[in-house]
């Protein structure tokens, strides 16, 4: 009996891959932030946008990975061949900025939950850039990928937390699926909400990371089918653990009036007296997991996606003399990151965040539109462009995403 | 006086450029630039350009530059619109920031810009295409076309460091095969390139491009080249193509990789493969998949000379000039007695140094060293480390010889193994 339970798990866990991982990273420090603010503004009102964002971001990795697998080439490379260098090298540019943002964003989460251990961040920040760093220059990648996959595991802990605050069930499911009714939808705040929600579910960064990772693996189109699996097992595991998190800080920090938060960490802080220290201790693994697991991912899926795009040596497999770009690349982001979030003014730190995010609402409806133009060229996709319905709820997507990043350029970012 | 000397021009600068009639009217602006294949290869046969009217082609003895960098049709200038059978690549669609290979380079590089030369000809001037681009100088001219003039730019560029390949090392990568005979696409230079080199190509490429490459290669530079390639590789490699085919390249292939290699496809398969080959190779291949893959058995290769313990040198030279397997990896003789028992090894530099009628048995080695079939791999690596061996024999439970372990194979697989 164990056996089979055994093999059951195992035929699982084989599926899982480049999805799940993209998946998970997208819970990271800057999701969990927006997640418990969610929650902590609004209560369980936010939660019914969890479904048509589950459908979304399926929708687009399912695009993603299909591509990969049919074409053998990273999205990047395919826009450089179909749109030119130009276009490519923008779009790199911004990517890279967007990027250095959200890496910015995963060491201020580790300073954050270290803190919440009375670690300084002085110690907390070098120690895990260098532990990112070494681990991917120096070791192998292999390896890494298995580090990286068990350590999904980890993002139970908020499901568990979830479970602890007590939070009202039946109120929690049926905000699921209803959208709520009256004046909440003249707030201001709760529109730019749901913005900062979607922003952080589907980003640019993850399209390209996925893409070559299904390449890397060497997915062909025959076998496919399991990558499909892969993506939706992903998208739905992870906006789970994102709906475990708006309920605990709905049922603990709205339920007690407690209002909105800074950082992710403060969540956690929150949590302590009315939730109880499990609960506190869990949420704070969990953004220390999700922190460290995203730092090391982005600055390298940043690196490969640059390199690939423009022409130049990528790879893990020869080293700074080969691959001089990519290297130096990772290693500024990596560093970078680390060094804003130690000496740069708590204030002008925001201020660059929120930069950053803004060229992320620029960057996403470009990557969304370019994918769609090029999923439906039967040239490069054959029998497997997009389906009808697959491009209807594309489109949808890419027009809410581009509508609501306009909204919040036009008024001013979150 | 502008046409008595050659004089450059990048694709990207040239592109867009307003083509003028004698009278100065501007008749369309340059869409695309159109290269001969085959005997011309090289040669720019005419100009796209983009009429009021819809693509036009014109010839490129019907054009001349002004000194102001603009294009001008001759007098007797014909514009014809495109047919769709002139068999011509185009640089901006098939090449600027497509993959090429640069033979010489042996890489897989992407192309940032084409850089054409006109020269004189006849009292006309030609165009040719010179090189392409790859470094960053392309690339600097592609980003900031039309940010800043077209002289500013030109000199701000030539700061940056050029790479450039020239147009003859260029391969062209096409994966629509009708295309690929249309532009007579070939791949020919490959095969002159080391096994290695052309596997660590096809690594570089996507599926469908490594395929379009490999269906080019005739079958004996195949098989060289899908032993140096990653095993994963080799599998998606083989996809596409009919058992026939497969069968042919794995006929050509060392007997022992040939294995490997049919293990690792399922079982149909391999079993189709097999029965499109010669017997002999299909036997010789067949017998060494009874073994398991990480014994000494499933390492070795059954393709090796052996001479009767009685033979002279001469004997030996003689069997190694009728040897139909790869000569290059081979460092000994063996010799066996009745019914292939081993019974001598003899270095071939020994056999070299010695006099024709020499017999072989007085050269062997006073100690054989040799290894059972079933013996595990890491027994296998041991003996190599332990005696500084460059093969070694395997021999079966009657100690009669059936294959060879070579010391590149027991390189492979500790590499394989860390």
């Amino acid at each position: 009996m164990l056996k089979r339970w055994r093999i059951r798990i195992l035929l699982f866990l084989a599926v899982l891959g480049p999805g799940f991982i993209t998946a998970n990273i997208d819970n990271d420090s800057g999701g969990i932030l927006t997640y418990s603010n969610a929650g902590a503004q609004f209560g369980y009102t936010l939660l019914w946008t969890m479904i048509p964002i589950t459908i979304a971001l399926l929708v687009v990795q399912e695009m993603c990975a299909r591509m990969g697998a049919v074409t053998g080439k990273g999205l990047s490379d395919l826009i450089r061949e179909e749109f030119g260098l130009r276009m490519t090298f923008l779009l790199m540019l911004l990517l890279v900025i967007v990027n250095f943002g959200n890496v910015m964003a995963e060491f201020v989460g580790i300073a954050g939950s270290m803190q919440l251990f009375h670690v300084s961040k002085y110690v907390s920040v070098p120690v895990s850039a260098f532990a990112i760093w070494f681990l991917v220059v120096k070791g192998d990648y292999k390896r890494v990928e298995k580090v990286f996959l068990a350590a999904s595991v980890f993002y139970i802990a908020y499901i568990v937390t979830g479970v602890l605050s007590q939070p009202s069930w039946h109120d929690a499911i049926v905000a699921t699926v209803e959208l709520p009714r009256g004046s909440i939808w003249h707030s201001k705040s709760y529109i730019y909400m749901i913005v900062a929600v979607i922003g952080t579910t589907i980003s640019p960064w993850m399209q390209f990371y996925l893409q070559s990772s299904i390449v890397e693996k060497g997915v062909t189109a025959k076998s496919y089918p399991a990558s499909r699996l892969d993506v939706i097992i992903g998208s739905f595991f992870t906006n789970i653990v994102a709906w475990f998190i708006v309920v605990a800080c709905a049922a603990t920090l709205f339920a007690h009036g407690m209002g909105p938060i800074r950082e992710a960490a403060d969540a956690a802080e929150a949590m302590k007296p009315l939730a109880g220290r499990y609960a506190f201790l869990l949420f704070s693994v969990g953004l220390f997991n999700a922190s460290l697991f995203a730092a090391s991912i982005l600055p390298l899926s940043t690196a490969y996606t640059v390199c690939e795009g423009l022409g130049l040596q990528s790879g893990l497999d020869g080293g700074f003399k080969d691959a001089p770009v990519f290297y130096w690349l990772y290693t500024l982001l990596v560093a970078g990151g680390a060094f804003a979030v130690l000496f740069v003014p708590n204030g002008k730190l925001i201020s660059m965040v929120i930069l950053s995010q803004v060229l992320n609402g620029v960057l996403l409806p470009l990557v969304i539109i370019f994918m769609l133009l090029l999923i439906n060229r039967k040239d490069l996709m054959g029998e497997q462009v997009n389906s009808t319905w697959f491009n209807v709820v594309a489109w949808l997507t890419a027009v809410v995403v581009i509508v609501l990043s306009l909204v919040m350029m036009v008024t001013g970012g979150v | 006086m502008h046409e008595k000397h050659t004089s450059r021009a990048s694709l990207t600068l040239l592109l867009g450029t307003p083509i003028t009639d004698r009278q100065g009217r501007v008749q369309g602006r340059l869409k695309d630039v159109a290269v001969a294949t085959g005997l011309a290869a090289g040669n720019v046969a005419g100009l796209l350009l983009k009429t009021r009217e819809g693509i036009r082609l014109v010839a490129v003895k019907d054009v001349m530059q002004t000194p102001a960098g603009t294009i001008e049709l001759r007098e007797d200038a014909v514009l014809q619109p495109l047919r769709g059978d002139e068999n011509l690549i185009l640089l901006q669609q098939d090449v600027l920031d497509r993959q090429i290979i640069d033979v010489h380079g042996r890489k897989v590089v992407r192309v940032n810009d084409v850089d054409l030369q006109w020269f004189p000809q006849n009292g006309r001037e030609e165009l040719r295409v010179a090189e392409v681009a790859v470094g960053l100088r392309g690339a600097i001219r592609r980003i900031l076309k039309g940010v800043m003039p077209r002289h500013t730019l030109e000199t701000f560029a030539m700061n940056f460091r050029s790479s450039i390949i020239p147009w003859e090392f260029v391969d062209l990568i096409e994966v629509d095969p009708a295309r690929r005979v249309k532009l007579k696409i070939e791949h020919e230079r490959l095969a002159h390139m080391h096994p290695s080199d052309l596997a660590d190509i096809l690594e570089d490429l996507s599926p469908p491009e490594r395929e379009a490459i490999f269906v080019s290669l005739d079958e004996e530079v195949a098989a060289d080249a899908l032993e140096e390639v990653d095993p994963r590789l080799q599998k998606s490699l083989l996809e596409s193509l009919d058992s026939g085919r497969v069968a042919d390249i794995v006929e050509e292939m060392d007997p022992g990789a040939a294995a490997d290699l049919l293990g690792e496809l399922s079982d149909e398969r391999s079993e189709a493969i097999l029965e499109q080959m010669e017997p002999e190779e299909r036997q010789e291949v067949e017998e060494l998949l009874e073994f398991r893959e990480d014994s000494a058995a499933g390492r070795m290769t059954t393709s090796y000379v052996q001479v009767p313990t009685a033979a002279t040198v001469a004997d030996a030279v003689r069997a190694l000039r009728e040897f139909d397997g790869d000569p290059e990896g081979m460092t000994e003789i063996y010799l066996t007695g009745k019914e292939d028992v081993l019974d001598g090894v003899v270095p071939l530099a020994r056999l070299i140094l010695a006099l024709p009628e020499t017999r072989v048995a007085v050269l062997s080695e006073p100690r054989i060293i040799s290894c059972h079939a079933e013996a595990h791999q890491d027994e296998v690596a041991e003996l190599f480390d332990k005696y500084n061996l460059h093969a070694l024999p395997v021999v079966n439970a009657a100690n009669r010889l059936v294959g060879v372990v070579q010391a590149d194979h027991v390189i492979a697989f500790l590499r394989a193994k860390q």
